[in-house]
């Protein structure tokens, strides 16, 4: 992922104004049980006593959250309650700002990727990344998937390679193809892998983009606004697919959209402004049922 | 505040279900009354009625069908929506009942049962109707908790009439009139069971009251 698109995301998710701890009209006291969130099994990741600053503004507030494995898990919120911050902290993403101050733990596995000596290579191996603008390289769809699986030294196809009789090409090849039926798109580009991907449609560009955070073989995929680019019939197929990656990988969405999170995830957690996690739960349950007043106002739209 | 349609179609719906919760009331009235007074003009009223009922019904029922496609409504508003929903199947099926009541205003001859006090349940079954409708208004989960209490009162003294006729029909030998009273006591065993039946659907508009106001189904069965 480029530079660019981080900085870009960057800027237009940030507080913009100052920071505070009324939303709406309502004040309340977030109770600790509205962000206990229990299901079975072990968390694959860990959040604990994480805090966020840039300069003085407190962007991510004391959050814990336990996100278990082989699921959606959808954040919402409104525009500058930290959720994209949240985001990044999970695979270390904030480290690129330098006026990020970053305290806590996030575990996966029950490893904490904050502690010194972490490898943030493999570390965005295992926990790969989908923006909200589509952002292949300019380059041939078949390149696009493959580069990250040489870049990490997976695949050999380089001309040092073949000269030494290394060459991995029907290995990349395995690899393309299995990266783009996960990502329902084989079909649609099987006969043209050569063609430069910026040649494709937005949708089908935002499932190369997936495709290629598969190549690598992560175990967590984060989300920032996969489908806000897209037209509907290209979000219902980024939703589908999102469903069924979730059978084999841990998905965590950044979303606007309430009903695409209510449609998508398993599990929802609502931030709200001040950097705050307030509710975190059965996806069922927050849409029909919240308990803070703050939620069900921000939901329903008595907010905004 | 954000949405101001969609808030203003909210209290619309809230107000067109209590309008018509209201409107059948007033019908369930007239039936009572024309089993009373046998006044057939009124019976003949509340019958033909039934067919404006029917429409209100279809109306908002479209109206709620129309929010949930366009609006999608969450949290307590999807609870309002989805609650107001089946409370209009429950007030539609009280005007039925109304003008089953009044049909059989127009048939009744005679009055065999003083004991069977036909006005004093009808009043009971409709006090709590008018306080499920009030209760939905306000989204009070505590009155309408306290309504669906009243139910059993109500089958007591239907299950006492109903038990005071059958006794007597089969207590009395009523020889060349056994035809006649026979239409007549069936006809009031189905009065007793029209008017347990009204207190039956407002126990229901009560419990989707509680679902509503606080998420919870335990009087839903």
């Amino acid at each position: 992922m480029s530079n660019t698109t981080l900085n870009e995301t960057e800027r237009t998710d940030e507080p913009q104004t100052p920071r505070t701890t009324t939303v709406g009209e309502s004040e309340e006291t977030i109770r600790p049980s509205w962000r206990q969130y229990d299901f079975e099994g072990d968390p694959k990741i860990s959040v604990s006593g994480l805090n966020v600053h840039y300069g003085d503004d407190h962007a991510l507030k004391d959050i814990g959250m336990e996100i278990p494995e082989e699921s959606v898990t959808a954040l919402i919120g409104p525009s500058g309650c930290g959720k994209s911050t949240f985001l990044r902290c999970l695979n270390r993403m904030n480290d690129r700002i330098r006026a990020a101050e970053i305290d806590g733990n996030v575990s996966y596995d029950g490893e904490n990727i904050y502690r010194d000596g972490v490898n943030l290579v493999e570390l965005r191996k295992r926990v790969g990344m989908v923006f909200q603008a589509p952002n292949p390289f300019p380059k041939s769809i078949r390149e696009n998937v493959s580069y990250g699986p040489r870049k990490h030294g997976d695949i050999r196809t380089g001309f040092f390679d073949r000269l030494t009789g290394r060459d991995d090409r029907q290995q990349r090849d395995r690899i393309v193809e299995e990266s783009l039926r996960k990502a329902a798109l084989w079909d649609e580009v099987k006969d043209r892998l050569d063609e430069n991907a910026l040649s494709l449609s937005g949708g089908q560009q935002q499932r190369l983009c997936i495709a290629r955070c598969l190549a690598v073989d992560p175990d967590v995929i984060l989300m920032d606004e996969p489908a806000s680019a897209l037209d509907p019939i290209a979000t219902a197929k980024i939703e589908d697919l999102i469903e069924q990656l979730a059978e084999e990988y841990t998905v965590v969405v950044v979303t606007h959209n309430m009903q695409q999170a209510a449609r998508i995830s398993d599990q929802t957690a609502v931030f709200l402004t001040g950097g705050e996690l307030v509710e975190y739960g059965d996806t069922d349950r927050i849409f029909e049922n919240p308990n803070s007043d703050r939620v069900e106002d921000y939901i329903t739209g008595k907010f905004g | 505040m954000p949405r101001t349609d969609y808030q203003r179609q909210l209290r619309t719906l809230r107000a067109d279900v209590v309008e018509m919760g209201e409107v059948v009331l007033g019908r369930y009235d007239g039936a009572l009354t024309a089993l009373e007074t046998k006044d057939e003009e009124l019976a003949r009223g509340v019958i033909e009625g039934d067919d404006e009922i029917n429409e209100t019904y279809l109306d908002l029922e479209s109206d709620c069908i129309g929010l949930f496609a366009l609006q999608q409504p969450v949290a307590s508003d999807l609870r309002f929506v989805a609650a107001s929903f089946k409370i209009l199947t429950d007030l539609e099926r009280i005007a039925d009942l109304a003008s089953n009541l009044a049909g059989y205003a127009l048939d009744a001859e005679r009055q065999r049962y003083p004991e069977v006090d036909i006005r004093h349940i009808g009043e009971r079954a409709r006090a709590m109707v008018a306080d499920a409708i009030d209760a939905y208004d306000r989204g009070d989960a505590g009155i309408a908790r306290e309504v669906a209490l009243r139910d059993d009162d109500i089958d007591h003294l239907c299950e006492t009439a109903s038990g005071t006729v059958v006794e007597d029909l089969l207590r009395t030998n009523y020889g060349d009139e056994s035809a006649a009273i026979l239409e007549d006591t069936s006809r009031l065993l189905l009065t007793i069971r029209d008017l347990e039946r009204v207190a039956d659907h407002a126990v229901n508009v009560c419990a989707r009251i509680v679902y509503m106001v606080e998420h919870d189904d335990e009087l839903i069965y």
